[in-house]
């Protein structure tokens, strides 16, 4: 049987994914609002909106990161992954309903760790839209299981 | 415009520190989690690692304190120390660590924990926000 996910050891530095479109929608937005219970006016107040400088509702950066997250999972074979373990990310424009964002990741690094059984990769992770404008950078550290000879 | 009702950069004082009420992560969470983002999972015990990132914003919403007025969300720093499973309890504990003025606006750089029952940070990090001045409408 294939094995279907990734280990520490096969992957490479420089390796490249883009992941398939994803469309914001409002729905999106409303739901990530109640499971969060943040509800700040720049995601829940379409009228008060109308006059800020983004002219409309503006998705949450929290959200545009989950689902960036998400979209990584359909972009390259699933990596043996135990755990997220720190980001530094930086929102650099907004999401706004109906627009269409990617994710495009690079892998930066690689670091064993005092454990044998697992390693340390580091992505470049880049979200942009459908007119190519980056709305979200940042680098993901994931610890990944090394496969046991 | 900006709202009336509302935490902005001049009420901030440098240490002040909010703790939440409590939230239990459950399956709901987590489904509606995975549903949302799209983020795959077979465990459906696992809380995934960055729903408790995503609820630290919101838990602030929790108390009586007026919201912070954050004109733009700008980064964050974040780590994971160890897992979270449905049915562990954590609050969020923030403190403004860093507030520089600008000319229309400020910088406000926060620490998040998130805690759970046993008092252990389960992640952590630093936001930074900015957030809107008194009587200051913005561009």
């Amino acid at each position: 049987m294939t094995e279907l996910r990734r280990y520490y050891d096969e992957i490479e530095v420089g390796e490249e994914y883009e992941s398939p479109g994803r469309t914001i929608t409002e729905t999106d937005i409303v739901l990530f609002a109640g499971l969060s219970g943040d509800y700040n006016v720049l995601h829940t107040d379409a009228e008060l909106m109308k006059t800020s400088i983004f002219g409309e509702r503006i998705a949450h950066g929290l959200l545009g990161l989950a689902i960036q997250s998400g979209l990584f999972s359909r972009s390259t074979r699933a990596y043996a992954a135990l755990s997220f373990t720190s980001l530094r990310w930086k929102f650099k424009a907004p999401i706004k309903i109906g627009d269409t964002i990617r994710l495009r990741a690079r892998v930066l690094a690689k670091r064993e760790t005092d454990k044998p059984d697992r390693g340390v990769v580091t992505l470049a992770r880049t979200v942009v839209n459908q007119r190519g404008e980056v709305v979200q950078e940042g680098e993901t550290d994931v610890l990944v299981e090394r496969k046991s000879a | 415009m900006i709202p009336a009702h509302g935490t902005y950069f001049e009420d901030i004082d440098v240490g002040d520190e909010a703790l939440t009420p409590a939230m239990t992560l459950t399956e709901a969470h987590a489904a509606l989690y995975r549903g949302l983002t799209g983020e795959v999972g077979g465990d459906p015990g696992a809380i995934p690692d960055l729903l408790p990132l995503c609820l630290s914003t919101g838990l602030g919403w929790r108390f009586a304190r007026p919201p912070l007025v954050v004109l733009a969300f700008m980064g964050l720093d974040w780590t994971i120390h160890r897992p979270l499973r449905v049915g562990d309890t954590v609050h969020s504990r923030a403190r403004a660590a860093v507030k520089r003025s600008m000319r229309d606006a400020g910088v406000v750089i926060q620490t998040h924990d998130i805690v759970d029952q046993h008092g252990d940070v389960a992640q952590g990090g630093r936001f930074t926000f900015l957030v809107a001045k008194r009587g200051t409408a913005p561009a």
